[in-house]
């Protein structure tokens, strides 16, 4: 028989104030399991943990069961207390009376307080039946590898490699820099892009530390966290002309976005009509040291039309979200218009103005009343080409009233839309995207550079469209990711994983296509699933599919569940 | 780069931004001292009822990281606490942290909760915005960390009357200690992280929209109060006057934002997002209901902000009104609302149960102040002013000092999380290279 001591918090009123927590003591108390049961204002608190210490000493405790808040609470807390009066860790565990009882039934307190007792003790039956368990830990590879070198890339490597570890950089075309390397002048303050990178970019080349591979791609990486194995190939070659493993422990995917191709855009020509652009086309045209030219005759242009919103927030034939970047590319593009061509005249159609950063308002304010520049809200029906212009038809949506434009050259803010190869590069990874093709992060809220897999973490224009600042500020966020992790001595995992009784096993395999997280394989030789313990999430998965109940979890197993549901008196 | 320093950070302000910034820290293995003024942690966050775009409760995603703070064994939290002094450089920084009287021993305390229940003064609480009531003896949410209580000398009956002591008489452990006096303590450090976080623009100052005035005007914070389940209505939507339901309802985005000739020229960057979801989460409660958002531009320029307007307009039927107010007045039990719409020229009365108005973020009050003691520039509105606009948005005008979260710009939760991770990267850096110098 097992000597089991609950302890049940009163978690101030939290709890106590809807559950009668003396009347749950006293119901375990009867329970065989259970040596000893007792109830505490805050059990979380230092008076409340020596308790639950004193008491596995002088009861000479054999498991603990505290009935409190959620586990995400303070399942570590009472863990740690335990363990300190000499219990294994795993043997302690959390009955949620709390988030799952007094919270939610605070108007029926008599049935609060029978669920709390079903609630404690299904934990009593499930902490008889659980082992001691030890956790795991394994090595670290101090050595990260980023996938991409435009700013994004740049700046996570920089990070990385300041603080000592190596990196391994990878760049799919024949230059560092990305999208920004093309820009003619950045907002707020129409610094040249090739300029503004040329610091980070030389810090980069010169760095002992980074490793840069031009022209490759990621062939394919295998492990976990800590321990991953990437292999490159040359850029576009086969997966076969990969080269040998690399040891890795981190990756960040800083793989940047796209521009929607031109060609697809009926209403604009479809890239036939010469002086119609795409915004990174007239970055280019800005660059040019000869003066503004339009394509079709090389005249510089004194009538030019911008278009926001070129397939974003167009869910019909575009994209429905905002490409957040190009309110205020274009706001830059038209003022850098106007002080290349001064006798000349801009206006802009907008759906909402979007400028929504520090100094941004100010700047797009700036646009219109200092440089004249016309904005008129709505959208753009039509564009064909008339003798040397460009006629743009649309409505002015304030007014109510078509407008007709002759433009000598049109600049359409197409959406940003993500990378060639992103969503084949996410399987490759094993991580998410969203249903554009964007990487998805581990919470949209509290983990936004990190990826739902462990060790590969997301900066930049991969995971959503962004700008410079919040491009910088979010990959040097992915490297401190990647620095907490290296400073590890080893990595320890918690052991309540998958394991495989390979008694019962017949190594069908069904566990494997399962397994949501690679995990799992059939050692051929013995013909028996394996599981690796490093890339098991505990999800359970492969519990529910193995036909011969071969695959369980540590301390959630098939029995403690049966028994938790035997338990149940009511 | 200073070839060496104290490879231990202080964190100023331990909102989110400043929670984050110290638990990056502190997993790679360092020591940081956070400092935050207010007695517990978690900042506007905790104010919050629900977010955008998931609608995740608040509380629910952020008490576990409070906790975690809180128990960080490298992180050493002073609340209740304020900067006053720093002296020295990059590397070497000693920081005078001056500790205001709690009146209650934290050290006895067990953070029982019976003096709050039993203290006789009720005041309104900053916390719950005004809407609510607390004690003189008080914690701002009952999942406070640290979950230790102060007494407010300003309404304690003991301190203005000199009788009463019901929470000393009551306390099981004699934590209540009214002689208690400041405390100064002294940290050495050799980087510094602000994340001092943002203030909302004063209703009292927005005459034409009656806040402060009209009890059914209230501000976007105080409405997450209303909506919040731990608020002073358990999310009940009550109007403040005679606590009826409200069943049309006016948001208006953009006050004093936006608006140089009477507040300021910035765009606030949250309002657009957080109105949506205050006008989709009063549909979700009042099924009956209208509400209309009186808008300029709509900015909802983010992942899945977009789709999470665009389902507040097709499927919570919230009617977006482009345009500005011109007035608010009270009127029979209702508060009128004259304004124009922009797109058809017509002017707009709408006879309101309730108005919302997103009011503008301003620089937290304190940041002037914060900025003399630690020698670094603020930009006109007293935002800090980051190194490089563009490409070290994280790195403040003197070396060591870095910068997190909406001290430096508004900015929503996710790149608040994002930047904040962003500086302490940058302090990480320094700290490894000071302690290994080599790697690999």
């Amino acid at each position: 028989m097992r000597r089991i001591g609950v302890f049940i918090c009163h978690c101030g009123l939290n709890i106590a104030g809807t559950v009668d927590v003396e009347a749950v003591a006293e119901a375990l108390r009867h329970d065989p399991q259970v040596a000893y049961a007792t109830t505490y204002k805050y059990m979380c608190s230092q008076p409340g943990q020596d308790l639950i210490r004193q008491a596995i000493a002088e009861q000479n405790l054999d498991g603990v069961v505290v009935a409190a808040c959620s586990p995400a609470m303070h399942e570590t807390t009472f863990r740690k207390a335990s363990a300190s009066a000499g219990l294994n860790p795993y043997r302690c565990e959390i009955a949620n009376i709390r988030e799952q009882c007094s919270w939610v039934h605070q108007n029926e307190p008599a049935e609060a307080t029978l669920k709390a007792t079903e609630i404690v003790r299904t934990m009593v039956a499930k902490t008889a039946r659980d082992e001691p368990l030890h956790p795991l830990s394994m090595p670290i590879t101090r050595r990260a590898l980023v996938l991409g070198g435009g700013l994004a890339g740049l700046q996570a490597a920089l990070d990385i490699a300041d603080a000592g570890y190596p990196v391994v950089l990878v760049e799919r075309s024949d230059h560092l820099g990305g999208k920004l390397a093309e820009l003619s002048g950045i907002y707020l303050n129409f610094r040249g892009g090739p300029e503004l990178l040329a610091e980070k970019v030389r810090g980069v080349r010169e760095h002992r530390l980074i490793q840069i591979h031009l022209e490759t791609e990621l062939a394919s990486l295998e492990g976990y966290i800590g321990n991953f194995r990437a292999r490159l190939k040359p850029a576009g070659a086969p997966d076969d002309a990969a080269g040998e493993p690399l040891e890795i422990g981190a990756v960040v995917v800083a793989t940047g976005f796209d521009l929607f191709p031109m060609r697809l855009l009926g209403e604009y020509g479809a890239g036939r009509y010469p002086d119609v652009v795409s915004g990174l086309d007239f970055e280019r045209m800005l660059a040019q040291p000869d003066g503004l030219r339009r394509p079709s005759d090389g005249k510089e242009p004194k009538e030019v039309v911008f278009v926001q919103c070129v397939r974003s927030r167009d869910p019909q034939r575009g994209v429905p979200y905002c490409s957040r970047i190009c309110c205020m590319y274009t706001a830059k593009q038209a003022r850098l218009f106007r002080q290349r061509v001064p006798d000349g005249h801009a206006t802009v159609f907008y759906i909402d103005i979007r400028s929504a950063g520090k100094g941004y308002e100010e700047f797009v304010q700036a646009a219109m009343q200092e440089d004249g520049i016309l904005y008129l809200r709505g959208r753009v029906a039509k564009v064909f080409p008339e003798g040397d212009r460009t006629i743009v038809w649309g409505v002015d949506t304030l007014t109510g009233r078509t407008v007709e434009v002759p433009a000598d050259l049109v600049v359409v803010a197409t959406a940003a839309v993500s990378s060639a190869g992103a969503v084949e590069l996410a399987q490759r990874l094993r991580v998410g995207t969203d249903p554009y093709g964007f990487f998805s992060e581990a919470h949209p809220k509290l983990r936004p550079v990190e990826s739902l897999t462990a060790g590969i973490f997301l900066a930049g224009a991969a995971q959503a469209p962004k700008d410079i600042p919040d491009t910088v500020a979010q990959a040097s966020g992915a490297a401190a990711k990647v620095l907490a992790l290296f400073a590890q001595q080893e990595l320890v995992q918690e052991p309540t994983v998958a394991y495989v009784i390979e008694e019962i096993c017949a190594g069908c395999g069904i566990c494997i296509g399962a397994c949501p997280y690679g995990a799992r394989s059939v050692d051929e030789r013995r013909r028996v699933a394996v599981v690796n313990p490093a890339l098991c999430q505990s999800c359970g998965a492969c519990v529910a599919a193995c036909p011969n109940k071969a695959s369980q979890i540590h301390n959630w197993s098939t029995d403690q569940i049966l028994a938790m549901v035997d338990a149940l008196e009511l | 780069m200073t070839a060496d320093g104290i490879p231990r950070a202080l964190v100023i302000g331990a909102g989110i931004a400043g929670m984050q910034a110290a638990l990056d820290i502190a997993n790679a293995g360092y020591e940081v001292v956070l400092v935050e003024r207010k007695p517990s942690i978690g900042g506007h966050m905790l104010q919050l009822s629900e977010t955008f775009p998931t609608l995740d409760c608040a509380q629910c995603i952020l008490t576990p990281r409070t906790v975690e703070v809180g128990q960080h064994p490298r992180i050493r939290l002073y609340t209740y606490a304020e900067v006053t002094e720093v002296e020295g450089e990059l590397g070497h920084f000693r920081a005078r942290i001056r500790r205001r009287p709690a009146y209650v021993d934290w050290t006895r305390c067990t953070g029982c909760g019976l003096c709050q229940e039993k203290c006789p003064a009720r005041v309104p609480s900053d916390f719950e915005e005004g809407i609510g009531r607390r004690k003189a003896i008080y914690t701002l949410s009952p999942q406070a960390v640290p979950n230790k209580p102060v007494i407010d000398p300003a309404s304690c009956i003991f301190f203005q009357r000199g009788k009463c002591r019901a929470c000393e008489k009551l306390c099981p452990t004699g934590a209540i200690a009214f002689d208690q006096q400041e405390t100064t303590v002294v940290e050495e450090v050799g980087a510094i992280v602000v994340a001092t976080g943002f203030g909302l623009y004063p209703p009292a100052e927005i005459g034409e929209y009656g806040a402060g005035e009209i009890p059914d005007v209230l501000t976007g914070i105080q409405f997450e109060r209303l909506l919040s389940a731990s608020g002073p209505t358990a999310g009940q939507i009550r109007r403040p006057s005679d606590g009826k339901e409200p069943k049309e309802v006016v948001f208006v985005q953009c006050v004093r934002s936006r608006d140089p000739e009477h507040g300021l020229p910035y765009c606030s960057r949250i309002c657009c997002m957080y109105t949506a979801k205050h006008a989709m989460l009063y549909k979700h409660r009042v099924h009956d209901g209208q509400a209309y958002i009186f808008y300029i531009d709509i900015r909802s320029a983010g992942k899945n902000y977009e789709e999470f307007v665009q389902r507040a307009m097709e499927e919570d039927r919230v009617l977006y009104i482009r345009g500005r107010i011109s007035r608010l007045f009270p009127q029979d039990g209702k508060v009128i609302v004259w304004g124009v719409d922009t797109l058809t020229g017509k002017p707009i009365e709408i006879a309101a149960d309730m108005v919302v108005l997103a009011t503008a973020v301003v620089a937290d009050p304190s940041a002037r102040e914060v900025a003399g003691v630690l020698g670094i520039e603020v930009d006109e509105h007293g935002f800090f002013r980051e190194a490089d606009e563009a490409m070290r948005p994280m790195e403040s005008t003197r070396p060591g000092i870095f910068l997190a979260g909406a001290a430096q710009s508004p900015k929503d939760i996710p790149d608040t999380v994002a930047q904040a991770s962003g500086a302490a990267a940058r302090v990480l850096a320094l700290f490894q290279r000071w302690t290994h110098k080599e790697q690999a």
